[in-house]
């Protein structure tokens, strides 16, 4: 196990290196400047400008010097924040990005498998028909349109939750709901396909004949054996949250990192770019890690280290 | 079970309410108690520092917690600030200002080195400041600048604790509202210096010598608070308690939140201002920016042509742009200057110099002229690219020019809607035919905008080019400088040149929609820089 880590974790820094390096020389063939003044400087003016922060040296220089500076925790200081170092505009704003991703993250796949698990044992009833309804709207409405719709009913025609800001955890309420559905309608579909499969299996009548009760049946022997397919959908679905969460960020007025991802790129905010690039791509590594470790747990016929003796 | 304690509490209130009304008690009492002002800002505040700041909300926030040697006031109107009087010498070169003993909200007295050193610090390279140029007819500002002349050459000098002298390179007009704007406010240096690199990137590492302080602000956080500064010299006449700024990117969240009584103001967007114009709360403010087309004159003989330039001008129909698909706020444009931005005893600029061929639609003759210039440029047609910005306001006024062009005949308009950053260098390049730019004034003078399009300017994308012009911009800059009447007539004549050449194609003045609560009251706003002063508002 130890080894399987030690590999993979080589394997992630390696697949973050390879991102900065090609995050780094397509950024630079961005037009324009990372000031926001640009309209209004003249090219003698910005060339100065340049001068103080080394973005007159080669492209090939300034690669070396951000490495350089990366791997000592120094990734520069932001141009759309100015003077604020990148390492604090992103660690005083990952918070609720992190905490509304994992609530939705959270609350999407547990009620996607209970949702599931109903249909599938309670097939071709009004019960699976609605698990199904669930799961198409979940899938088709898109998680900006469900933010808007929740915020309008919920938040200020029944003040049941605040419109938007952030504050303590029922402001999380809703931003939670509008990111969640899409995990929620995707575990819950898998979840029951694959119950309907394992529930007609013999391993599973054999239970049955064992006198094993019907949540005895389910727990222990369906529900397992369903949720395996469901870890690989895991990785697909924390990148449809970070993406999701650009716009309901917005929308909630979260002070997140979502809307400094796109911002950063419109406005060439280099250091941003290659520390919000850094930050994504290591989310996403972690995630890919955690599931193939998960897959270890949930099935023992899945080996880690390889070849079994 | 909430509606029913909410009509109990109401009705208590109401009770409550008849019963001190019966007394005979002053509102006064109760109304201080909710001076809270909760205001909405569509992006989040980046910096503090008056040296680098380059974007709107720095320089509102700042004109709020600062003050400089004057106050710009109401219709952009220049006040006493940190100085209670200035005098002119005869050459309009020197300005001698007098200080009033004031003090910065860490108890510090705010003396005229505070002032020195704030100038020297911005116009120093090593701060990179973007917006030193604003100090270019500050005497030796360019050399240092550029690194030829050391810092302490600026022309600014102490004369003891409290008096000010300013020597510019040539007179200049508007140096009174360069002066109240806030990259010229004063810095404490043991302030600046002892808090180094983090001075001015949250709240608790600076200090303030305007009507308010900032109280919370994280340096990244999306709200940020202001209290009243009882330090403040003039602090007995700012009624507001607290200001409550919150971030709303998205304008349907803060459209919600004002209708539920989280904002006391909203600006609208989109088809937002068409469902309000009729509420009492409904507010147009104008902005100082216009928004022109440019012709690039160097790429081929039609955009050269005079013809083809005025049809295509003639063509376009501003009043219907702005009142049909624009709807918030915007107005046409009457000149390359904006409207309402400077007057002669109480004569517009515009008024004075507008030419109402180059700025408003006459089909039948447009079509004449583009026949007329096709022939003399030997086409049967002509096809060409628009480039504007990929935003909503740049994809409706290209999608609209286009429309009204195609009614020339013999055209062809293809629109290239681009990121603003490879727009902007496009432009700069002259890899365009035709492009929708936007100039918003600095500082609120004419020449803010009319220096734009002297022959190789380097914001003269279309290359276009006049004498007369450069002859005229160059009197209002130099030999006329500080005579007000020659100079003003130099800048008239300047705008004539510009529209009857139709150098450019001014299309609209950009305008703000905006939904303010009926119980806010004395709130400043001018059209150019900081936007907003909230020294005088009040709860009623």
């Amino acid at each position: 196990m130890a080894k399987y880590l030690a590999k993979r974790i080589f394997y992630l820094i390696l697949t973050l290196f390879i991102v900065i390096t090609v995050t780094f020389f397509l950024m630079k063939l961005l037009p324009g400047t990372p000031l926001t003044n640009q309209a209004k400087l003249s090219k003698s003016q910005i060339a100065l400008i340049y001068e103080q922060y080394g973005l007159n040296k080669p492209v090939w220089q300034q690669y070396l010097l951000y490495l350089a500076g990366a791997v000592r925790g120094n990734f520069g200081t932001s141009f759309q924040f100015s003077d604020q170092p990148v390492s604090y505009l992103l660690s005083s704003r990952i918070g609720p990005s992190l905490q509304i991703g994992l609530q939705a993250m959270i609350f999407g796949v547990i009620l996607g498998i209970l949702v599931g698990s109903f249909g599938a044992m309670r097939q071709n009833t009004w019960v699976d028909t609605t698990a199904t309804v669930v799961s198409i709207l979940g899938i088709s409405i898109p998680s900006f349109v469900l933010a808007v719709l929740l915020q309008y009913y919920l938040g200020l025609k029944l003040g049941w939750f605040p419109i938007a800001e952030w504050g303590g955890f029922i402001y999380t309420v809703l931003p939670t709901l509008a990111l969640g559905a899409t995990p929620l309608a995707e575990s819950a579909r898998f979840v029951r396909t694959e119950m309907v499969d394992v529930l007609s299996s013999d391993y599973i009548e054999l239970a049955k004949a064992k006198g094993l009760s019907r949540t005895g049946v389910i727990y222990h022997h369906a529900l397992r054996n369903s949720l395996i397919p469901l870890i690989t959908i895991v990785g697909p679905l924390a990148v449809n949250i970070m993406t999701g969460s650009m716009v309901v960020e917005n929308i909630f007025s979260i002070p997140g990192i979502g809307e400094q991802f796109v911002k950063s790129v419109l406005t060439n905010d280099y250091p941003t770019i290659m520390g919000l690039t850094i930050i994504y791509s290591f989310m996403l590594c972690v995630v890919l890690l955690f599931t193939d470790i998960l897959y270890g747990i949930v099935d023992p016929r899945i080996r880690l280290t390889g070849k079994a003796n | 079970m909430k509606i029913n304690s909410a009509v109990k509490l109401g009705t208590v209130a109401t009770f409550a309410a008849v019963l001190l009304a019966a007394c005979g008690s002053s509102s006064t009492s109760s109304s201080s108690s909710k001076q809270t002002l909760n205001w909405m800002e569509s992006s989040a505040l980046p910096s503090m520092d008056s040296s680098t700041a380059t974007d709107v909300v720095s320089g509102e926030t700042m004109n709020n917690t600062g003050e400089g040697l004057l106050r710009i006031g109401k219709n952009s109107s220049i006040h006493p600030g940190v100085a209670k009087s200035y005098t002119k010498s005869k050459d309009g070169k020197t300005y001698t200002f007098n200080l009033r003993k004031s003090n910065w909200s860490n108890g510090d007295k705010v003396t005229a080195k505070d002032f020195v050193y704030a100038w020297q610090r911005t116009v120093n390279p090593k701060t990179a400041s973007q917006y030193a140029y604003m100090y270019a007819q500050v005497k030796n500002a360019n050399a240092i600048m550029n690194k030829k002349k050391p810092v302490s050459s600026l022309g600014i000098k102490a004369v003891g604790n409290y008096k000010v002298v300013v020597t510019l390179t040539q007179a200049t007009s508007y140096f009174p509202s360069l002066v109240a704007s806030p990259m010229f406010f004063p810095q404490n240096k043991s302030v600046v210096q002892k808090y180094g690199k983090k001075y001015a990137t949250n709240a608790a590492d600076n200090v303030y010598n305007g009507p308010f302080k900032l109280t919370y602000w994280t340096g990244t956080s999306d709200n940020w608070t202001m209290s009243k500064n009882t330090k403040y010299w003039n602090a007995k006449n700012v009624k507001l308690k607290k200001i409550n700024f919150k971030t709303m990117k998205d304008p349907q969240t803060a459209l919600s939140q004002y209708q539920s009584g989280k904002l006391d103001a909203t600006y609208l967007s989109g088809q937002q201002p068409k469902n309000y114009k009729n509420s009492k709360q409904y507010v147009e403010r104008k902005s100082a920016s216009t928004f022109y087309i440019e012709l690039n004159e160097k790429k081929d003989s039609m955009m050269k042509n005079k013809k083809a330039r005025q049809a295509l001008s003639l063509a376009i129909n501003r009043k219907q742009f702005v009142n049909k698909v624009l709807a918030d706020g915007s107005t046409t444009a009457k000149g390359l200057v904006s409207t309402g931005l400077a007057s002669k005893n109480g004569t517009d600029f515009n008024t004075a110099a507008g030419v109402s061929s180059a700025t408003s639609q006459d089909l039948t003759k447009a079509k004449k002229l583009w026949k007329e210039a096709l022939k003399e440029t030997g086409r049967s047609s002509y096809s060409f690219t628009l480039m504007a910005d990929d935003t909503p306001a740049g994809k409706n006024i290209a999608e609209y020019v286009q429309s009204q062009w195609a009614k020339l005949g013999n055209i062809k308009v293809t629109n290239s809607n681009l990121p603003f950053k490879t727009r902007l260098s496009r432009s700069q390049n002259g890899q365009f035919d035709a492009v929708v730019s936007a100039w918003g004034a600095d500082f609120p003078d004419p020449i803010s905008f009319l220096s734009l399009f002297t022959s190789g300017n380097s914001y003269n994308n279309g290359k276009w080019s006049s004498k007369a012009y450069d002859k005229d911009v160059a009197a209002a800059t130099g030999k006329d400088a500080n005579n007000s009447s020659a100079r003003w007539t130099d800048m008239v004549n300047a705008q004539k040149t510009l529209l009857n050449d139709q150098g450019i194609i001014p299309v609209y003045q950009q305008g703000k929609a905006q939904l303010v609560k009926s119980d806010v009251k004395g709130l400043i706003y001018f059209p150019t820089g900081a936007n907003w002063d909230f020294s005088q508002a009040y709860i009623k």
